[in-house]
């Protein structure tokens, strides 16, 4: 078993390697232009190409993949020639400084001709002083320097190298200057070393936003889950026991009803009746500070569409697997045997007749965290299925590589209970 | 109230306009608030009363959260924001030098008021004392020569550099004291107030702007920034000191703060969130507002309130492609547009009917004309004429996100059928569109307000220095009489002399123009009945020093 489980494990990262390339690739070759959706349709070239620039969009498609599996602050850190790390601040901000002598911490700004380098030392003082020296000069004539500015980017400054270029300096007013930022390497840690890096669209890192998404979806999942699967496995077993009978008939076609009715139907309907209608519940979920749990009336409708949806699907199939498994032989020989009713249901068909089920819901735990997406934008529920459609509109590559790998992982990781939990229903099963 | 004698003399000359009935009231506002008389000085030479409501009569409530549905997105430098909506949240916290009311009239704002010279090529801007940024700094010239550098700094890459550093250099900022700024143009411009309230032109605190607001939201305004989390929520928080009074006679804002929620581009569940009363209001200032207008008109404790706009779907036609170089296929296109019917069903009859002139009846410079009837007969002699007596196949290409544009592409193609136009409908996503919006043949593009009629013109209709059309000039019409009378109006400030140009310029657009306009759209601001003192602006900005809550 231990071995069975490892051997998924090293299936799941490479799993979510090759995902994550075809992540990677997909968003590369699909039409769009990131910077135009984050900025809107009417900036100038110079805007657009600074906004690529600055989020290192315009490196090669291998660089920006490892930069986004390994981090970039060990080749930023080649660059500047000192070690970078990252702190956060009181307010809750991540901020890259690179490290000098003496523990002080070191970000630069270019004033005019001048660079300044900004210090903070180790017990929180800062203070501004000029750093002229540490300009390096290119052979071909030109000066250069790698450091890290105020917006965690490793960049490269020139100067005496391209046209001039009037900055406007506080104090000084308008100072010519002959070069400015040339290169841009955001930094990051990498998602091997658990930092996803920074939204393209909000500006936010990607690890603040994703875990609150996932827990919202998570519980909003799971509450629906909790309730689906009792009672559409027992009312699944009750009609396949009495297979053709007025409740069975009532039950699968009720059941199969409401699955084959879209979600966003079945959303809208509800909201229409249980919000506009009889105005019970809210038809919308607006979270404030302690979401989800301060308003759990805003849950109620979220929960019943995707109740309604999950319930005669696992009903249909329960019902199905239970009536077989009471038709075969050795149900009939229980009961030749003289074995009370009961029994003969919960200790020999029931554990037979919950395998198919048990696929199949394990299956949509995946639908559950995916698809709810629908259910989601209906009811405008904050949570990780919209967070992955809002960031594949905006071609966001940061949030949606963070949030598929979730996806993997929770899609290989109830397969791998799904396989765990056949072994107790049925020993012939046996992992090795 | 200024002394007589200090007046700008056109003052003298609009009021003698008045008062001989050339110019409407509210031209005489409009323009004698342009030059710098104070809005209250206005009003009462008008002879109107001031439209500050009598509110000490009414018991206003203080205190409450304003909850508002609004995309919440990734801010650094105020000037460089490019959607609206990032304006909403921080015009609570940071202001502008002017401000531009609900009747385009533009007043003084972080300024005390301002002074044009008589050429319109010097602008005195008198800053008004005493105003303190939230962390007790004091506003002085010294934030508004550092914002202005900030729009006009190409590193910072604001929109601002290419409307106000058309005509203002670094170089023309003049400190003249601690509370008075020079502004000395490159030419003439009218339109210096309207700019100074364009949304990104917020002013920043010098002492402490480093590029990023959110890490030190420092402005003048009246609530302080709490909480801003992209895409999720903010929250801005009253302050005790901001310098506006109430009318209790105490310092604003009325409430206590404002919750901003990012629901996401769906409208569904925005519109079931204010039916309910979660929300008290919903930001459609980069939204349509379509959907939320026809789901709430009928809802009886929601406030829908109508603003007229400048807001068109331009049906351009390329006038450097065949067949729209000739000017009879476009006037036969023209002819096709049964305006009432398109507005009727693109829009719900929520606007006015256009009339092929970028230029609408609540510009202070429109010039009544007889809009153009709706005639196949006509539009399919003038085919002949041009060549094409079995009519034409043309491509339309419109976005189809924008549910107004394609409603009215299909009625066009319905109604221009008998004209012999085969309308081929090309729909794409808007992000397509806007790819390009200058390129295709025949499209269907919007154009949002502006505030004043040369705008528009200036941008959509004119050529460089090199006879080659500007950048936003999507259908490369270029006509020298027109640019000739555009170039006069741009430097004329009196009205008469203004509108008579502009009957002439709406004229020759009419005749052969490149664009028709069947409808200017209204836009909606929708309020829960318990939000009071709500103006609806047609930029649907978020105005709400002096919004109040009902007690609930």
């Amino acid at each position: 078993m231990a071995k069975f489980i490892i051997r998924r494990f090293f299936l799941l990262l490479l799993t979510m390697f090759l995902v994550s390339i075809a992540v990677f690739l997909i968003a590369e070759s699909s039409p769009g232009n990131v910077a135009r959706n984050v900025l809107g349709s009417f900036i100038t070239p110079e805007q657009e190409a600074s906004f690529l620039a600055q989020m290192g969009l315009d490196k090669p498609i291998w660089q920006r993949y490892l930069y986004w599996l390994t981090g970039s602050d060990w080749h930023a850190e080649k660059k500047v020639g000192l070690s970078l790390k990252r702190i956060t601040t009181r307010k809750g901000f991540e901020e890259w400084w690179a490290v000098g002598e003496g523990g002080n911490l070191l970000r630069w700004k270019m004033e005019g001709e001048d660079l300044i380098a900004l210090v903070k030392t180790p017990d929180l003082e800062t203070f501004e002083r000029p750093a002229n020296d540490r300009w390096q000069t290119y052979p071909e004539g030109g000066s250069y320097f790698w450091g890290i500015d105020t917006a965690n980017h490793a960049v490269r400054w020139e100067k005496g190298s391209g046209e001039t270029v009037w900055n406007f300096v506080m104090g000084s007013g308008w100072m010519a200057a002959t070069g400015g930022p040339a290169e841009y390497i955001p930094l990051k840690k990498g998602f091997v070393r658990g930092d996803p890096g920074v939204s393209l669209r909000t500006g936010r890192p990607v690890s603040k936003s994703i875990f609150v998404r996932l827990r919202n979806s998570l519980v909003l999942a799971g509450i629906a889950f909790a309730i689906v699967m009792p009672i559409a496995l027992f009312l699944g077993i009750l009609a396949g026991l009495k297979e053709g009978s007025l409740p069975d008939r009532f039950l699968s076609i009720s059941g199969m009803m409401f699955s084959v009715i879209p979600e966003f139907a079945t959303g809208i309907f509800l909201i229409l009746i249980f919000s506009h209608w009889l105005d019970l519940v809210p038809g919308a979920t607006v979270f404030g500070e302690k979401a989800p749990w301060e308003r759990i009336d805003m849950l109620i409708l979220p929960v019943l569409t995707l109740t309604l949806i999950e319930l005669g699907y696992i009903l249909r199939i329960t019902r199905a697997s239970m009536a077989e498994v009471m038709r075969s032989s050795y149900i009939r020989t229980a009961f030749l045997k003289g074995l009370p009713y009961w029994r003969v249901v919960f200790r020999h068909a029931v554990r037979n007749a919950l395998i198919a089920p048990i696929t199949v819901i394990m299956l949509h735990v995946n639908w559950l965290m995916g698809g709810i997406v629908i259910v989601e934008v209906v009811f405008g529920y904050p949570g990780l299925g919209k967070y992955l459609l809002d960031s594949a509109l905006y071609k966001d590559i940061n949030a949606l590589e963070a949030g598929t790998m979730i996806m993997v992982m929770v899609a290989v990781g109830t397969q791998l209970i799904a396989d765990v939990i056949y072994t107790f229903l049925n020993p012939r099963i046996r992992y090795g | 109230m200024r002394q007589e004698g200090k007046l700008h003399p056109l003052v003298k000359e609009l009021k003698l306009d008045l008062e001989t009935g050339k110019l409407s009231r509210r031209e005489f506002l409009r323009y004698s608030t342009l030059v710098g008389l104070s809005a209250t000085a206005a009003f009462g030479m008008a002879g109107l009363a001031s439209p500050r409501k009598l509110l000490a009569a009414q018991i206003i409530h203080r205190g409450g959260t304003l909850k508002v549905s609004s995309p919440i997105q990734k801010v650094t430098h105020p000037a460089q924001f490019s959607w609206v909506a990032p304006s909403q949240q921080l015009r609570q916290v940071a202001e502008y030098l002017t401000w531009t009311d609900s009747n385009n009239i533009t007043r003084p704002y972080l300024l005390e008021n301002w002074e044009a010279s008589e050429d319109l090529k010097t602008w005195t801007l008198n800053l008004r004392q005493g105003v303190k940024f939230n962390n007790r700094d004091e506003f002085t010239a010294d934030d508004v020569l550092f914002t202005m550098n900030q729009w006009l700094d190409k590193d910072v890459g604001s929109s601002l550099l290419g409307m106000v550093g058309d005509y203002l250099d670094p170089t023309g900022i003049e400190k003249t004291s601690n509370h008075q700024v020079v502004l000395h143009l490159k030419r003439a411009e009218i339109a210096v107030p309207e700019h100074l309230f364009h949304y990104p032109a917020l002013i920043l605190n010098h002492r402490t702007f480093e590029g990023d607001f959110i890490k030190r939201p420092h402005g003048t305004g009246p609530y302080t920034l709490e909480m801003y989390r992209e895409g999720e929520r903010c929250v801005v928080k009253r302050r005790e000191d901001y310098w506006q009074m109430g009318a209790d006679q105490n310092p604003l804002p009325y409430m206590d703060s404002i919750e901003f929620i990012d629901m996401g581009a769906e409208m569904a569940a925005q519109i079931s969130a204010i039916r309910a009363g979660e929300i008290d209001t919903i930001d459609l200032s980069d939204a349509g507002g379509t959907d939320v207008y026809q789901a709430l008109k009928d809802d009886p404790d929601i406030n829908i309130q109508p603003a007229t706009t400048s807001q068109a779907r331009v049906l351009r036609m390329r006038a450097d492609l065949k067949p729209w170089t000739d000017n009879r296929v476009r006037k036969a296109l023209k002819l096709c547009q049964h305006r009432e019917k398109i507005l009727a069903l693109a829009y719900f009859g929520q606007g006015i009917q256009g009339q092929d002139f970028h230029v609408y009846p609540k510009h202070p410079e429109y010039c009544k004309k007889d809009t153009l009837q709706y005639d196949t007969e006509k539009a399919k002699e003038l085919l002949k004429e041009a060549g094409y007596p079995d009519g034409l196949d043309v491509n339309l290409a419109v976005g189809s996100e924008w549910t107004d544009v394609v409603r009215f592409a299909e009625v066009l193609k319905q109604d221009a059928a008998p004209a012999g136009f085969r309308i081929n409908i090309r729909t794409m996503p808007n992000s397509q569109y806007w790819e390009k919006w200058t390129e295709v043949d025949l499209g269907i593009t919007p154009w949002t307000h502006r505030p004043l009629g040369t705008m528009v013109l200036n941008l959509a209709f004119t050529a460089d220095d090199t006879g080659k059309p500007v950048a936003w000039n999507e259908t490369r019409w270029v006509d020298e009489e027109f640019s000739k009378l555009l170039n006069q109006a741009n430097g004329t400030l009196d009205v008469d002399e203004r509108r008579k140009i502009f009957c002439k310029l709406e004229d020759i657009q009419m005749e052969r123009g490149s664009i028709g306009i069947p409808y200017w759209r209204n836009v909606w601001m929708v309020t829960r009945s318990r939000v009071e003192n709500v103006e609806s602006h047609p930029n649907l900005y978020m105005l709400f020093n002096t919004v109040w809550l009902k007690k609930s």
